[in-house]
């Protein structure tokens, strides 16, 4: 890890409003390993919400603006594994369908991808004496590849369990279907209610029956679609951000 | 213009870029002890697999294992039988015969399968029987599909089956019930 | 009947415990394939395989069709070339005037299906057998299969058993799988044993040998063509392989995948008719040999029909193969629907989270999420654009190629949270009518940032 590199935050458009201690928890993280952040100002939305409704040329403005802003940096890193999926796996081939290069590939990386990967940190301040589920976001599985995916015949394993287990104290558990979709899916969760709704139960209640307080992942949509289900229901679980549990104590 | 010709100038005109045929050749998984796979495949699959022991009379075993059988059919020598299958007109002929035996070409260890060339007068002897052993010289074994698929061979009657198990289904509530069609009960006898 | 998934769904989710029985026993479908999996140190060299003998075989299919066809008749057997749904069907019952048969035993076959067989077989007069078990149930109760492995999968037992008592005069009450299957098993067999006619479908075509080859659990396509005399096969132009090399390749892949067996009970191969019998077997296109010219969507034909992509996708297992308009469910269904009419088809692109498990049980490869992201891309220049959809997509648009509107608006979005219940959860809150809407934060990060960090 050279850390003279310059690391631009990307704060997805709705981490920024609705999970802004998400944001503040990667930076503090980052800084706290001694790498030069910044964040452009002029980021809004990486255009995942209008390509996967079939609007992907709604989004190529902001698609290009985003190449724009982040042009200068060595590393994109971002705490949203599906955000993050998105820029990586689909801004090239839509840029490249009206005639742009894209100005991203090869530095963007979701946080967790970047902190295993890129600065391999050994150690971590801080506890989280808490039992954790670990929720295995579709889009962190099987286009980032942050964990195996459980279809596949490879040999396990789990980059954000390795994170995780540098806390001291904490106890990490998965739920069974380890990697079955919450139901979230962008404007799925709105277009399908009832399926939407009926997955994320069953998946709050995997989760649940783990024994676990808190359900961490790598993506807020996620864990927003499965926050609401459980405020609905009035159940007792929390959940919290995967780069906020590595942040604690910061 | 008719219909094949229609058919093939249409794949023509629409096929674009052309890909290669690939090596075949996958590392494919090997078993230590083909035989003991080869019957605890035969278990799983929900049929049964039993070695021949050392001076055992086959006869005598296949009598053991099904002492009610009433009409045994087989074409094969020196096995004991009340009717030869061969001598029907018809394969509807066929119909009640309580235990069919019959002679495998190639066991399976990976999946409990043994290839039957058509070695009967009527095909149908091996799926109208209510029980069927396949008899089956365990020199014949082999670890999978692809070196099974390597040696398969026809006989003049160009046609032949891979049988793994009895005949079964789940189509009622994923409930698994043996004999749906076929035989109830599948038997290999590994000489 | 133009249906739509989002309905559909709603309405089967209703029956609390059937939905989670449906989708319990399709998980456990799933689970057993990857025990399969799991248990094949070279499972993933196999997909890759298969997807690559695939990929070779559609791209240089007239050679394939023209060598299966020219050993296969050097077998004995007839080739029939059907262009399209229309000519099968007529070559079908062209084939049984020609024998006098008013009756045909048939194995399943979703190709069958595809053409409407056996509704335009009996319009003309002839009896219809469907001897899978599930699909004869299904034609009995006059009900479309809804999975195309495991056709009855969304019917309790108790409602087979009535519809046994009725057809088959079986013990009232009596709705025990084994005892059921046991009279379905005497019933059929009079059937086969009269029949002139069995039908087939092909689950490969051998180029190299001419062979076709049919893989069943039950037998029944053994027991119908073993009695019968004509034996015809429909098979679809893209089922055809090389070679016995490759044969392998699927046989190890297809039954792991569609139930979690190392292989089906039967794996037949016929090369030649049975001896003083007949072979038909009908290639079919209806629309195959256009789908080769679409590059985003010719990975398709590479199916083997297995619906591992059912078993696995989240959406199908909670909302059942009825929901979707194409007769084909879940993720394959959604593409092939797509491939077959846009305009009719459209509404099933609903039908997924763009979760990928399907790629990844796929034993062949296809890239199925992906074709269903594709298809969205193209609904608006059809004019198929859900509005709301679009309106929102407009919307966000907007916002978010104005950076400086952007971070007002998020400035001022914490008073959403404020607005009455009532205003905020009513029938136009889609997401609010099972989950709390999220919080707004009372300070965006851009405000953090600007406030504590910014120099």
């Amino acid at each position: 890890m050279d850390y003279t590199y310059k690391i631009g935050l990307f704060i997805p458009c709705y981490v920024n409003a609705i999970y802004p201690e998400v944001g503040i928890a990667t930076y503090k993280l980052l800084k706290h390993l001694g790498l030069h952040v910044d964040y452009p100002m002029d980021q809004t939305c990486c255009g995942q919400p209008m390509a996967n409704a079939g609007f992907e040329d709604k989004g190529l403005a902001a698609i290009e603006k985003f190449g724009e802003l982040f042009k200068d940096y060595d590393y994109i890193v971002g705490p949203s594994a599906s955000c993050v999926a998105f820029v990586k796996e689909n801004h090239p081939q839509i840029l490249a369908a009206h005639g742009h290069v894209c100005q991203t590939e090869g530095k963007i990386y979701d946080i967790c991808e970047f902190l295993h990967d890129v600065v391999k940190p050994d150690k971590l301040p801080g506890e989280f004496p808490y039992k954790v589920s670990v929720h295995n976001s579709c889009h962190g599985v099987r286009e980032l590849h942050l964990s195996s995916a459980s279809e596949e015949n490879v040999t396990r394993y789990s980059k954000i369990i390795d994170l995780l287990a540098l806390k001291e104290g904490i106890q990490l558990t998965e739920p069974k279907r380890a990697d079955e979709c919450c139901g979230f899916g962008g404007m799925f969760a709105v277009e399908e209610q009832a399926v939407s709704v009926a997955m994320g139960r069953d998946k709050l209640r995997s989760h649940m029956e783990t024994g676990a307080q808190y359900i961490t992942g790598a993506d807020s949509s996620c864990l927003m679609h499965m926050q609401g289900i459980a405020r609905r229901e009035k159940l007792p679980v929390k959940f919290i951000h995967v780069a906020e549990i590595l942040a604690s104590g910061l | 213009m008719n219909s094949k010709d229609q058919i093939l100038n249409s794949i023509r005109q629409h096929s674009q870029v052309k890909y290669d045929r690939p090596v075949i050749a996958p590392d494919a998984i090997q078993f230590s002890d083909k035989v003991k796979q080869f019957i605890d495949e035969s278990k799983r699959v929900g049929g049964d697999a039993v070695l021949l022991k050392d001076g055992e009379d086959v006869n005598q075993l296949i009598a053991n294992l099904y002492p009610d059988a009433k009409t045994i059919a087989s074409n094969v020598a020196n096995i004991t039988s009340t009717m030869n299958p061969d001598l029907v007109d018809t394969p509807r002929q066929l119909n009640g015969i309580d235990l069919g035996i019959v002679e495998g070409e190639i066991g399976v260890a990976e999946n409990g399968a043994v290839w039957i060339p058509q070695n009967v007068k009527e095909r149908a002897f091996y799926f109208i029987v209510d029980h069927l052993i396949i008899l089956l010289s365990k020199d014949k074994l082999v670890n999978n599909m692809h070196e099974a698929y390597k040696m398969q061979q026809f006989t003049g009657y160009g046609f032949g089956v891979f049988i793994s198990g009895p005949s079964k289904t789940a189509d009622i509530e994923q409930a698994l019930v043996k004999g749906a069609h076929g035989a109830k009960g599948v038997t290999v006898i590994l000489l | 009947m133009n249906k739509n998934h989002v309905t559909s769904a709603e309405r089967f989710l209703k029956d609390k415990e059937g939905a989670q029985w449906h989708n319990e026993t399709l998980w456990i479908t799933r689970e057993k394939r990857d025990k399969m999996a799991m248990g094949i140190p070279e499972w993933e060299e196999l997909r890759e395989l298969a997807s690559s003998i695939k990929m070779h075989a559609i791209t240089h299919l007239d050679e394939y069709l023209l060598q299966f066809a020219e050993a296969a008749e050097k077998n004995g057997a007839t080739v029939h070339w059907a262009k399209d749904a229309t000519e099968h069907n007529e070559i079908v019952l062209d084939l049984l005037r020609k024998h006098n048969a008013v009756k045909v035993v048939k194995s399943k076959s979703m190709l069958t299906e595809e053409c409407c067989l056996d509704d335009f077989l009996c319009d003309n007069g002839i009896n219809v057998i469907e001897s899978d078990l599930g699909e004869r149930i299904l034609q009995l109760l006059n009900q479309p299969p809804s999975h195309i492995v495991m056709p009855a999968i969304h019917l309790k037992r108790q409602i087979i058993g009535k519809l046994f008592e009725e057809k088959l005069h079986t013990e009232e009450g009596n709705s025990d799988p084994t005892y059921l299957t046991g009279c379905m098993r005497e019933n059929l067999r009079q059937e086969f044993l009269s029949t002139e006619v069995a039908m087939t479908g092909a689950n490969f075509g051998i180029a190299e040998t001419g062979d076709v080859v049919v893989c069943t659990n039950e037998g029944n396509a053994d027991m119908g063509t073993s009695q019968a005399n004509v034996h015809i096969v429909s098979m679809g132009i893209e089922k055809v392989i090389p070679d016995r090399d490759s044969l392998a390749v699927f046989t190890r892949l297809l039954a792991r995948s569609a139930t979690g067996q190392p292989i089906t009970s039967y794996t037949s191969q016929y090369r030649k008719p049975r001896k003083g019998g007949e072979l038909h077997i009908i290639l079919v296109d209806n629309g195959r040999s256009d789908i080769l010219g679409n590059k985003e969507h010719m990975q398709t034909l590479k199916c083997i029909r297995c619906g591992a992509c059912m078993n696995t996708c989240p959406v199908y297992r909670r909302s059942g193969g009825y929901s979707y308009s194409y007769f084909i469910p879940g993720p394959i269904g959604i593409n092939l629907g797509m491939l077959k009419s846009p305009q009719e088809y459209y509404t099933n692109l609903s039908a997924c989270t763009l979760c990928f498990s399907c790629n990844n049980v796929c034993p062949v490869k296809i890239d199925l999420g992906n074709q269903i992201y594709r298809w969205r891309q193209s609904l608006d220049s059809i004019g198929k654009a859900n509005p709301a959809k679009k309106m929102l997509s407009n919307g966000m648009s907007i916002l978010f190629n104005h950076p400086g509107f952007f971070r007002s608006a998020l400035q001022m979005a914490p008073v959403v949270n404020k607005i009455p219940r009532p205003l905020k959860y009513n029938k136009f809150n889609k997401w609010g009518e099972g989950r709390e809407l999220p919080e707004f934060a009372p300070e965006t990060f851009t405000s953090w940032w600007n406030k504590n960090v910014k120099r």
